[in-house]
């Protein structure tokens, strides 16, 4: 938490102000019951009327400028309080968007925007909470308790005794029902797991009759999360009651103590009454207090989330202008590559040598685990490779600046990933200058189109966020839009074309045609028939290149190759492709 | 302290919620009742310390002169220490009884919803978000178990305070009660003013917040593609401005908010101020005592809460009803009807299917299957082919009365799976579907699902069955390790593998299958595609088909189109028929 106070420095202004303010507001509302004993002491007893009245006016003064206090003490703790989640939340989205991918990986993206949502939110409220509770309570402390030594020095020690039977009252009842709370979180976590499974196995649990079982699953852990609730409730249920005794027994003692010293001085009359509200003061500020101790951890966690996606540094550092001049012919080329996670042991991808050149489609085919999604994620740098090189249009990717090397790749990913906004927004996602004429263009090449203008307002059309307006297939289809539509002089589909069924897969790459001619273009994929046509052909096995060639130099050559085709076809018609590649 | 004000849900039927609310806490009756005395109770004890105090303090002034009058003093001081005693000690057990009742009423409440997901038609869940489901079972239940305990025990507390000060503060000064209640009554509705805006800016900014979020949400699922598109900065402007327009809000909610202390401070000072000075003449005048003013300067302070307290809690009890109002319209939604009591039993299934004039639809207005009659032999295999949401699931439905047809009926070895219980027809049945779910424990333990008496040798038999024998032994615990949601020690593929083990554990007479498309890797899909042929030997089956293979040794092809069986025949008579099979098969060959 305290790390994170540095994105208060900007308002250390706005903190001084809301600290006078809120000494002003503490010392008036203390001032009052020091004048209530004088109007005791002074007016009612001697008699005295003015006395009163110019005691009674002062404090309605001193009301009003305690209120005066606490106004502008809390504008600015709200202000300082929003500005600051503000800052943060700007702080952590821009870092979490400049994150490289094997980082986001590691975090998770649902963790990711947890981060950036509920446990910022988090970090508000406490902050706002110590900006208008905890730096009173100590002020109210300290100047109650310089007041009471004015008003009656031989009470004083009352203030200690009360101070300590509130702390050990709270502490001795967090101290039995915190260690609780963690089990009680995660029993707590066990049940939605539960209910979750519920929903999501509806169709496997009922196939299979489990309904009783995973009832009685349920059940077993709700009856110990109701007896858990019951154990730590009935501590807590110790709190009010225990805090309400001292209250009284300090009240009473004051009163008795006060009583006790009369006779020593008259003026007790008046002054065990302030007194005893000024040790009811100093009490509410140590009870605020340990409340702000029990909420603080929870804070702190979050804090220490958000700060772990801060001081995460981007590996892979940019140049800010390109170095050396790229040649005009698209190419992409990798010599001698090996890529290896961060602390993982084991080589993803070992020694890997190819080059794509313009004009020609090099395909990517491998079992999972293959390393081929890792390889063509090291094309537009999203990861960095170990050792080796890559080279696009035949300058090493790493003198690139990250702008120029972004606008010659069209990368279109696994997943068909849309935004909110319109159609036309979605495809000149990357080329924001694309004239609507492009736009169409690119949509007609990804067979986009012919959906396109069936859907109300056409290009206009509004999409959901996630793109749950639309089809997987014609996800993946705007998204190979958005990606032609930069006009790239690299193409890049990571297995982008498993969600479209055959038909439209094949008319695609087809239309692909024309544009591939001035671009080199790599395909990850799945299906043979995809790729059978590929001027290059790379299988990949568990990171290392055991075949290259077209679709009939492999049949013959590469047995892991045959092995793939052999799962997708019929044996007739792996017999039959076999015979057309040794007569090819 | 004034609770955080949150946004308060409300009730669409505000009285049928409180009716069902109050109809459900019946059992509890007799121990809220006992807990409501003894806070009833607990506010009387509690009431007359301010009173005896003040009293001391004019018994002090009284015998100063003449030597204080210590055993009269000691006397109230052991009434006062006597009373607190009592009232924490009736307030604690109040709150006990109070505790154990709101924890049995939610569990009862979890129990309830958990059973009735198993009771309800598939139908409301294909309907239906989950994550509705979920807020139900946590979020709600959480609300109800929250305030529904604080707010019993401290309503009859807080009415009996108010009520009890306001009787003490008459005996004392009429005219000092009126003043005090002018300022609390005036206080009161000057703070309900500004937590009325509160809310206001609380739900613009929950709006706000929302917009922001799925921004948040949005730009990191994309990440991939906002970096390839070099459109960082573009998207960050774009959150910057949500990002601004929340900060503006939250902190005019906030500024709102927390004005209720201040003001009520200020209040609160006023009547004390006045007290003092109106209270001080009329000790002067002789009409109330040193000790009375004292005592009512306490009660002044006392009051303010309970009624702050009082005037919020139609939030409270709002969120509670509306809260409850979601949990009973989820479990009174409409269940599947229940197994016929003479239902038939069928002693040894061979697998004959048969469809005898099928009729279907899921809205009626679209129907989907229309007097579909289908003979299946014993140990044959059914495909179902079509192109993406053609509706093939629904012929799966069917079988496993997930739903039931609108008319027409399905026989299973001749006997109408209508007049069998539920539970023994999908027993016969082994499913493998797409959306490959397992449970949260050991791979031994779910592949142990469907029948918990199978023994270790079995599972392994079956694993092996399965080609995922090795896959497991490869996994650092082998048959003990654990898998959950997102683990991602074993791949899609795997997932499916392991289903399939599942499948040939349980032992069947009855195969479904929904083959994977696109999630599983060629060599992963050959090794499912093996322990698919190995275990539909001599199994009646049913696929939902994507490869050619399936396809063209099936005994029969279901051809769906848009939601309907447009053909039906064996691969050869439908090629020969030329039409959208034919179509649809020639199609995966079209750069041939």
């Amino acid at each position: 938490m305290l790390r994170l106070f540095r994105f208060l420095k900007p308002y250390i202004l706005q903190i001084i102000v809301l600290l006078l303010s809120t000494a002003l507001q503490v010392y008036c509302t203390l001032r009052l019951p020091a004048l209530m004993a004088d109007i005791i002491n002074n007016g009612i007893v001697p008699g005295d009327t003015d006395h009163i009245w110019q005691a009674g006016l002062l404090m309605l003064g001193l009301a009003v400028l305690s209120a005066v206090g606490a106004l502008v003490s809390n504008f600015f703790a709200a202000h300082i309080g929003s500005n600051f989640a503000k800052d943060l939340r700007r702080a952590v989205f821009k870092k979490v968007i400049s994150l490289d991918l094997v980082d986001t990986k590691t975090f998770s993206t649902a963790s990711l925007i947890t981060r950036t949502t509920n446990d910022i939110n988090q970090v508000q409220q406490a902050t706002i909470m110590i900006l208008s509770m905890l730096v009173r309570a100590p002020m109210f402390c300290i100047i109650a308790l310089i007041m009471a030594f004015e008003t009656a020095p031989d009470m004083t020690w009352i203030i200690a005794v009360a101070a300590g039977a509130i702390l050990l009252s709270v502490f001795t009842i967090m101290l039995l029902v915190v260690p609780k709370f963690k089990i009680f979180q995660k029993l707590l976590d066990k049940l939605t797991l539960l209910t979750r499974e519920n929903l999501t196995g509806l169709r496997v649990i009922r196939a299979f009759n489990k309904e009783q079982y995973e009832q009685d699953k349920f059940n077993k852990e709700n009856d110990r999360m109701t007896k858990l609730i019951i154990f730590i409730e009935k501590i807590l249920n110790l709190q009010n009651p225990l805090i309400n005794i001292v209250f009284n027994a300090m009240t009473l003692l004051c009163s008795w103590v006060g009583i006790s010293l009369l006779q020593k001085d008259i003026a007790y009359l008046g002054n065990m009454s302030a007194f005893a509200q000024y040790v009811g003061q100093v009490m509410i500020s140590f009870l605020l207090l340990s409340i702000l101790f029990i909420m603080l951890p929870r804070a702190n966690v979050s804090a220490g989330r958000i700060n772990e996606v801060l001081k995460t540094a981007p590996k892979i550092h940019w140049k800010k202008n390109t170095n050396g001049t790229p040649s005009k012919t698209p190419s992409v080329e990798f010599k001698n590559v090996d890529f290896t996670y961060e602390k993982a042991e084991e080589k993803v991808l070992s020694n890997i040598s190819f080059r794509a050149e313009v004009g020609k489609t090099t395909a990517l085919i491998g079992s999972t685990g293959s390393g081929k999604s890792t390889l063509i994620n090291l094309v537009p740098r999203f990861f960095e490779a170990t050792s080796g090189e890559i080279l696009i249009n035949d300058l090493n990717i790493k003198d690139y600046s990250r702008e120029d090397l972004m606008k010659l790749i069209g990368f279109v990913p696994q997943r068909g990933m849309l935004f909110s906004g319109s159609v036309k927004e979605n495809i000149a996602f990357g080329a924001p200058n694309a004239s609507m004429e492009d736009i169409k263009a690119a949509a007609k090449i990804a067979q986009a189109d012919d959906f396109i203008k069936k859907l109300p307002k056409d290009y206009n059309y509004h999409i959901a966020q996630g793109g749950t307006n639309v089809s997987g297939g014609q996800k993946q289809r705007l998204s190979i839009a958005r990606a032609i539509c930069k006009k790239p002089s690299i193409l890049v589909f990571d297995d982008s074309f498993s969600a479209l069924d055959m038909k439209t897969d094949a008319k695609l790459r087809q239309a692909l045609k024309p544009l591939a001619k001035d671009s080199a273009t790599l395909i990850v994929a799945q299906r043979v028939s995809t790729i059978k046509d590929a001027d290059q052909i790379i299988v990949l096995d568990k990171g290392k290149i055991v075949g290259k060639g077209t679709h009939h130099e492999l049949l013959k050559s590469c047995e892991i190759y045959q092995e793939i085709v052999k799962s997708q076809i019929s044996e007739a018609e792996y017999k039959k492709e076999l015979e057309e590649a040794r007569h090819a | 302290m004034p609770k955080p004000t949150t946004p308060a849900a409300k009730a669409k039927n505000t009285k049928l919620a409180f009716k069902s609310l109050v109809h459900s806490l019946r059992p509890y009756r007799v121990a809220v009742v006992f807990a409501i005395i003894l806070s009833v109770a607990a506010a009387v004890t509690g009431l007359f310390t301010p009173k005896i105090l003040g009293e001391m303090t004019d018994v002090a002034k009284d015998t100063l002169a003449t030597g204080l009058d210590w055993s009269t003093l000691g006397q109230k001081a052991l009434l006062i220490i006597f009373l607190f005693i009592m009232s924490g000690l009736l307030t604690y057990i109040q709150s006990c009884i109070l505790t154990v009742v709101t924890a049995k009423y939610t569990r009862s409440l979890r129990t309830a919803i958990i059973e009735k997901i198993s009771r309800l038609p598939i139908s409301y869940f294909d309907n239906h978000q989950f994550g509705d489901v979920l807020s139900r079972m946590s979020n709600d239940v959480d609300i109800i178990a929250m305030n529904l305990r604080q707010e019993i025990a401290d309503l009859s507390f807080n009415i009996i305070t108010i009520i009890g000060v306001i009787v003490i503060m008459a005996m004392t000064s009429v005219p000092l009660l009126l003043i005090s209640l002018v300022v609390v009554v005036s206080s009161i509705l000057v703070v309900g003013k500004i937590a009325a805006f509160a809310q206001k800016y609380f739900r613009k900014q929950q709006t706000i917040l929302g917009e922001l979020n799925s921004k948040i949400e949005e730009s990191y699922s994309g990440q991939i593609v906002i970096k390839s598109s070099f459109h960082e900065t573009a998207t960050l402007d774009d959150f910057d401005e949500t990002n601004k327009k929340l900060a503006k809000t939250t902190f005019k909610a906030q500024v709102c908010s927390m004005l209720a202390i201040p003001v009520t401070h200020i209040f609160t000072n006023l009547g004390y101020v006045v007290t003092c000075i109106v209270g001080g003449y009329f000790v002067l005048e002789g009409r109330i005592s040193l000790g009375d003013i004292q005592a009512f300067i306490q009660y002044v302070t006392r009051f303010n809460r309970p009624i702050n307290e009082v005037a919020s809690i139609t939030s409270t009890i709002q969120s509670v009803l509306a809260a409850t109002e979601r949990i009973f319209e989820f479990l009174n939604e409409p269940e599947e009807e229940s197994d016929p009591v003479d239902a038939k039993t069928i002693e040894k299934v061979t697998g004959a299917v048969e469809f005898h004039n099928v009729s279907f639809s899921y809205d009626k207005e679209h129907p989907i299957i229309k007097n579909f009659s289908a003979k299946i032999a014993p140990g044959q295999q059914v495909a179902i082919v079509g192109p993406t949401g053609a509706g093939k699931t629904t012929i799966i439905n069917l079988l496993m009365r997930f739903y039931e047809p609108d008319s027409g009926y399905i026989t299973i070895d001749d006997v109408p799976t209508r007049e069998l219980k539920r539970a023994d027809v999908r027993k016969m049945f082994g499913m493998v579907l797409q959306d490959t779910w397992l449970f949260s424990g050991t791979i031994a333990e779910n592949l142990k699902y469907g029948n918990a008496e199978v023994s270790d040798e079995e599972v392994v038999r079956a694993a092996k069955a399965s080609n995922v024998h090795h896959v497991i032994e490869s996994l650092s615990h082998g048959y003990q390790t654990i898998i959950d949601e997102d683990s991602d020690n074993i791949s899609s593929g795997e997932k499916q593998l392991l289903t399939i083990a599942r499948v040939v554990a349980a032992n069947p007479q009855m195969i479904i299958l929904d083959e994977a498309t696109s999630n599983v890797d060629t060599r992963t899909e050959h090794l499912v595609q093996a322990a698919f042929e190995k275990i539909t030997k001599g199994r009646t089956s049913f696929v939902i088909a994507h490869r050619l293979s399936t396809i063209r040794n099936a005994d029969l092809i279901l051809v769906m189109k848009d939601g309907n069986i447009v053909e039906q025949g064996n691969h050869i008579e439908l090629l020969k028929k030329n039409g959208f099979y034919a179509e649809l098969y020639n199609s995966q060959f079209a750069d041939n």
